[in-house]
């Protein structure tokens, strides 16, 4: 419940699962293979994490391993986790293997996400802390949202530290302010 | 789909808007999803059938419609308490008054809801007789020294009564110009 008001939470939950139908279902149009809206027994279906998490509580779907945590991804992670693009698979993806991992009965998820973030952990950290400001822009795009997170924080200590050590303004206008923003109706 | 503009990082918030759009396109729209749960219920006991146990295909099509409006209600609660969070540390940052520019975003519950904490805030340190919104920053001296950077005139502060023009520089002591320095007025000057 401490995670009911957190937004990356709410934006994990959106990933996509793909889900086979115990129960039928009618009045919903979440099907769209089918003609009616009636979704039948045995149909295979793309479901968003939350609600495939519910119906399978209430055995009404069973979930199937998404794409991201597939053979293809092990393989590569295993080859070189460094370059792997994970933010086109899964910007999400440590925090969704660890939602995932116990309800689909892979075993093999957990270490594979802990190898994988063992190896790029020391990638992102030591490029954030010696790489120049726009230097490093081409491995940001494939890091997750974790990651980055790490690396702005590491990136924002690097800065601050030499804000110290040069000795500038110490007061500094709210940054919330000056930002102009148009606004979207 | 009415969405009010955010004076924060907004791409989280934008992007979750996007996806109640794309819940209302995955449900049955040809009729109001509100009504479809209930509609199913009462089809079900017309049926017969007990409500509270059967499982058969119409449950499940209420419970997905249940489980949809559940989640759009968590999308919303979740946009709104994280907007009254980051109206309440605006308190800090900016000052009990705020800017127009901030002023123009903020829905009516909202402004009121930013008057009554920064109320309540002053209340309490006034009874304390401590101001907390000033020495963010750990001291080095009493007095910086300022440049103004927008032209308001005189102000009244603690022991004198200065006018400030534009482009002047003054001595001032740190608590006064500390807020000035946040809303932008005045930058600090290091020599």
């Amino acid at each position: 419940m401490a995670k009911y008001y957190d937004i990356d939470d709410i934006i994990t939950d959106e990933e996509i699962v793909a889900v086979i139908f115990q129960k039928a279902a009618s009045g919903v149009g979440i099907d769209p293979s089918s003609e009616t809206d009636c979704v039948e027994v045995g149909s295979k279906v793309e479901l968003p994490f939350w609600l495939a998490h519910e119906l399978q509580q209430r055995q009404a779907v069973s979930m199937n391993i998404p794409t991201s945590f597939n053979q293809n991804t092990r393989l590569e992670i295993q080859a070189d986790s460094a370059c792997v693009d994970l933010r086109s698979r899964c910007p999400f993806f440590y925090e969704f293997g660890c939602k995932i991992a116990p309800l689909v009965g892979a075993r093999n998820i957990g270490p594979l996400l802990l190898s994988a973030f063992k190896s790029r952990y020391k990638e992102v950290l030591t490029k954030a802390h010696t790489a120049a400001f726009t230097a490093a822009s081409k491995n940001l795009t494939i890091l997750t949202k974790e990651e980055t997170n790490l690396y702005e924080a590491a990136q924002s200590s690097m800065a601050a530290f030499k804000k110290w050590r040069m000795g500038g303004p110490r007061f500094q206008k709210a940054s919330i302010l000056g930002r102009k923003r148009k606004s979207t109706e | 789909m009415y969405c009010l503009p955010v004076p924060t990082n907004s791409r989280s918030f934008r992007f979750k808007f996007t996806i109640y759009a794309q819940h209302g396109s995955m449900r049955d729209t040809s009729g109001r999803f509100e009504e479809r749960s209930s509609l199913l219920t009462i089809k079900m006991q017309e049926e017969g059938l007990d409500v509270q146990t059967t499982r058969n295909a119409d449950h499940y099509g209420a419970l997905t419609h249940h489980l949809s409006l559940v989640r759009n209600k968590c999308c919303l609660m979740a946009y709104v308490y994280n907007r009254a969070e980051t109206i309440r540390s605006l308190i800090w940052k900016v000052g009990p008054v705020l800017p127009q520019e901030i002023q123009e975003k903020l829905s009516h519950t909202e402004e009121d809801y930013f008057k009554k904490h920064a109320g309540t805030l002053q209340s309490y340190m006034s009874r304390l007789d401590l101001d907390l919104t000033v020495d963010m920053v750990p001291l080095k001296d009493p007095y910086i020294q300022v440049r103004v950077l927008d032209n308001f005139g005189v102000v009244l502060s603690d022991d004198k009564t200065t006018n400030f023009a534009q482009h002047s520089m003054h001595f001032f002591k740190r608590t006064d110009a500390e807020q000035f320095i946040s809303r932008g007025l005045m930058e600090e000057l290091t020599s």
